[in-house]
């Protein structure tokens, strides 16, 4: 009898979810009849609770709908193994390409050259693949090193003549960090090779998982063990966010500057209000764009740009106050 | 009954009827499973396009219809064995007729660019171009000119296509075969929050002595092979670890399994964080990454395949029989059923109590094992982040599989079931294309739901049982 129950309600709930599918569908279908879609687009993002990848998703799906192509965006929520999958189902519905947000740039090698041996092309975005023996048709990122650089000269203007010790917030797993640190370390160590005070001296990396709650308790902890402590620099927005929160219950909102990373929305309207200094942005718009652009230009058989990295801006206070988008209150 | 002999018909029917019913109260799990199925098939139902020798054949058939012979036909297929196959069919066809074979191209729309480029070049040309229907949208043939003949489609659900219905268990064989494991402790009341950490530590395990110990890249089966079981052993010590804590420290099973998940979790990532920094040679810190191990044999396990099914799923069905046997035809099983039932009255009427918990904790470990070193053969490296929230959806498939959290009632079949309800859920909301967060709506409300009935089982038990009663009381016609 329970099982009975059980059964009934677990279909009652596939038909309602069932319900929400059957609605996409027709949006599909109304696609093909409307420019005669040339294919679907299989899209495995990192994860969509971060809106910098959720744009990406929204651009490719409108970029691919004026070349008639439709886009289906499956959500990896920074497992593996659940985006391996997705390419697998992928590859089961017969789509045209395959894009990633590769989650771990080795372990995904297997699901790559599975699609490999199907013929079906796989294009990254953000973040690379870098597993042995797999072929990437194309990939859309961001110059991280270069934002990294940028970020260290961020860091290098806020703190001014006086330097002081700088605390980095990573996300290892992501290589586009590593980058970014790489490139923020050396900035730095440009700055301090020609003077012996007003130095800066990065004291600790910590793991702030690229999250905001991660942020929070890590800078929590970072600044018990640091007390003089006088910038960080994390790796993405959320994560400083999470620094920024931090620092205001320990009462060293003032002492501290932050430079964060990405240029996402609630990003900048942090950077308007001074609560961080500035922000290397990335452009998940165009990374999108440009991705649905080189599948296109893939399946026209025209030569592309195999590998394209956007180079990031600084972003300030200043270009906050001009932003448009944001919401311009007291 | 003289009812019969005046409605033979409908008594029969009602027979049948009472029978079917009777039939799908008993297997109501399978029921739903099929009746699942249905739904997927139906939520995704498609056009499809075939890639066969069949298909090859009917446009061979088919450009001939379009251009008699002399024609110059270019065949344009994608560079894997399938398209291949298909591509012979279509030649095969055209050649029996005499017609001209104007080029091939086995690869990428490039390829079709500069194979046109080519045949101009040598001042040839081409009239009809035979391929499939995914590279008849490539830019160079569709702006070709010449006519393009492709299969025509027909219309199948995805979902039932031999593709994805392997694809559906086998990446659920994991989570189908921790839940075995699971099963039996939930048997005895308990439960193991453990499996995930456990999952990643023998993959690691595997990974690193793989690496360090047996010779890497160069590491023979037999090596690869005792890696594999260093892993699994590894698990089943950690089960055998919470299990001493429930068993002879009476820890409640969710606090000792808690610890052990943070313990593991942390181990492996030690463990994989420490290889990396050897292998960049100490100094800089390594990343949590998966600890690749370089001997292809490896993923022989995780990405083999036997007649066409793939390795996972063999050793799933194994699991299962074994686990299956078990359970019901040996002692070991009634101690299990009769420690989950009445500890105390197990233990008056000789059970061994303590070493059964022992056993079932150190089993449930082991599956996990064996779970981490399918995961990490099937990822060619250990993953010290593998199997993060894996105890709920494998605690989601024993419970929806109509185990009792409660201990004592359950069976390893309806678990099988259950891991199986789960799989074609996510994959059927997958392909149907609902987005991940009412998935995440769909799960929690599932096991919501088997939760509380679980919990209302007893008092249904009882009203049916006095609505029997009261049945059978009154006189019957």
């Amino acid at each position: 009898m329970k099982r009975a129950l059980t059964g009934v309600a677990a279909v009652a709930l596939f038909f309602v979810l069932g319900g929400c599918g059957g609605g996409a569908e027709t949006g599909a279908v109304e696609g093909r009849d409307g420019v005669a879609a040339r294919g679907t687009i299989g899209f495995s993002a990192m994860t969509l609770t971060n809106p910098f990848f959720k744009i990406i998703a929204d651009t490719m799906t409108e970029e691919a709908e004026r070349h008639g192509f439709e886009v289906v965006v499956s959500d990896a929520d920074r497992d593996v193994n659940l985006q391996s999958q997705q390419v697998d189902n992928f590859l089961a519905s017969g789509v045209a390409a395959i894009v990633l947000n590769p989650v771990d740039r080795i372990a995904i090698g297997p699901a790559v050259r599975r699609a490999n041996e199907a013929g079906v092309p796989v294009f990254t975005s953000d973040l690379q693949a870098v597993a042995e023996g797999v072929e990437i048709a194309g990939h859309v990122g961001t110059d991280n090193y270069q934002g990294g650089l940028l970020a260290g000269e961020a860091m290098i203007e806020a703190l001014g003549e006086a330097g002081g010790e700088v605390l980095i917030l990573h996300f290892k797993q992501a290589n586009s960090c590593v980058l970014r640190v790489d490139g923020f370390r050396r900035a730095i160590e440009e700055y301090n090779s020609d003077r012996s005070d007003g130095r800066i001296e990065i004291v600790a990396e910590l793991e702030g998982g690229g999250l905001r709650d991660e942020g929070y308790r890590a800078m929590a902890d970072g600044i018990q063990a640091h007390p003089d402590l006088a910038g960080v620099f994390a790796i993405n927005d959320p994560s400083a966010l999470g620094a920024r929160t931090a620092l205001e219950q320990a009462g060293r909102a003032d002492q501290v500057r932050i430079v964060g990373f990405d240029g996402e929305l609630a990003g900048r309207q942090a950077i308007r209000e001074g609560k961080i200094y500035a922000d290397p942005i990335q452009y998940p718009d165009q990374m999108g764009l440009m991705t649905v652009q080189n599948i296109v230009s893939y399946l026209d058989g025209e030569d592309f740009e195999r590998v394209h990295l956007i180079p990031t801006r600084l972003y300030r206070q200043a270009d906050a106050e001009r932003d448009p988008t944001l919401d311009q209150g007291p | 009954m003289p009812e019969e002999t005046a409605q033979p018909v409908r008594g029969r029917m009602r027979r049948l009827l009472s029978g079917l019913v009777d039939l799908a109260g008993r297997r109501l799990s399978v029921v739903v499973l099929l009746l699942l199925c249905l739904i997927s098939s139906a939520a995704t139902w498609r056009e499809q396009n075939p890639i066969t020798k069949r298909a090859g054949a009917a446009v061979a058939r088919q450009v001939l219809e379009v251009c008699p012979v002399p024609c110059e036909v270019l065949v344009v297929v994608r560079d894997t064995a399938v398209d291949r196959a298909f591509a012979a069919a279509i030649e095969r066809g055209l050649a029996a007729a005499g017609a001209p074979i104007a080029g091939r191209v086995f690869g990428q729309p490039r390829d079709v660019r500069l194979e046109f480029e080519r045949i101009a070049r040598a001042g040839g040309s081409v009239d009809a171009i035979a391929t499939h229907r995914i590279a008849s949208e490539w830019g160079p043939v569709r702006s070709a000119g010449a006519p393009v003949v492709a299969p025509g489609s027909y219309s199948w659900p995805t979902f039932l296509t031999p593709r994805n219905l392997l694809n559906v268990v086998n990446q659920n064989a994991d989570i189908a075969i921790i839940a075995l494991g699971m099963t039996l402790v939930i048997l005895t009341a308990g439960i193991d929050l453990s499996v995930g950490s456990l999952l990643a530590l023998a993959g690691v395990i595997a990974a690193v002595t793989a690496q360090e110990w047996f010779g890497g890249a160069a590491a023979s089966p037999a090596g690869l092979l005792a890696a594999m079981l260093l892993g699994v052993a590894a698990a089943a010590l950690g089960g055998l670890l919470s299990g001493t804590m429930v068993a002879a420290f009476r820890v409640p099973p969710f606090v000792a399994t808690l610890g052990l998940m943070m313990l593991a979790r942390g181990l492996a990532l030690i463990l994989a964080v420490g290889h990396q920094r050897r292998l960049v040679g100490g100094g800089a810190e390594g990343t949590p990454e998966a600890v690749r191990v370089g001997a292809p044999a490896f993923a022989w396990l995780g990405n083999g395949s036997a007649l066409g099914v793939p390795n996972p799923i063999l050793l799933m069905l194994f699991l299962f029989v074994a686990a299956h046997l078990l359970m019901t035809r040996t002692m070991f099983g009634r101690y299990v059923y009769a420690v989950g039932g009445n500890p105390e009255a197990a233990r008056l009427s000789g059970v061994p109590v303590t070493a059964v918990l022992l056993a079932v904790y150190c089993l449930c470990g082991a599956f996990a094992g064996l779970a981490g070193i399918v995961d990490a053969s099937r990822f060619e490296g250990g993953r010290p982040n593998a199997g993060e929230l894996y105890e709920l959806q494998v605690i989601a498939a024993v419970v929806v599989g109509g185990a009792s959290l409660a201990g004592g009632r359950g069976r390893i079949s309806g678990t099988l079931i259950g891991a199986m309800i789960i799989a074609v859920i996510q994959n059927g909301l997958n392909i149907a294309g609902v987005a991940s967060y009412e998935q995440k709506v769909v799960f929690g409300a599932l096991i919501l739901a088997a939760v509380l009935l679980d919990r209302l089982q007893p008092k249904i038990a009882s009203r049916r049982a006095r609505m029997t009663r009261g049945s059978t009381s009154t006189p019957v016609q």
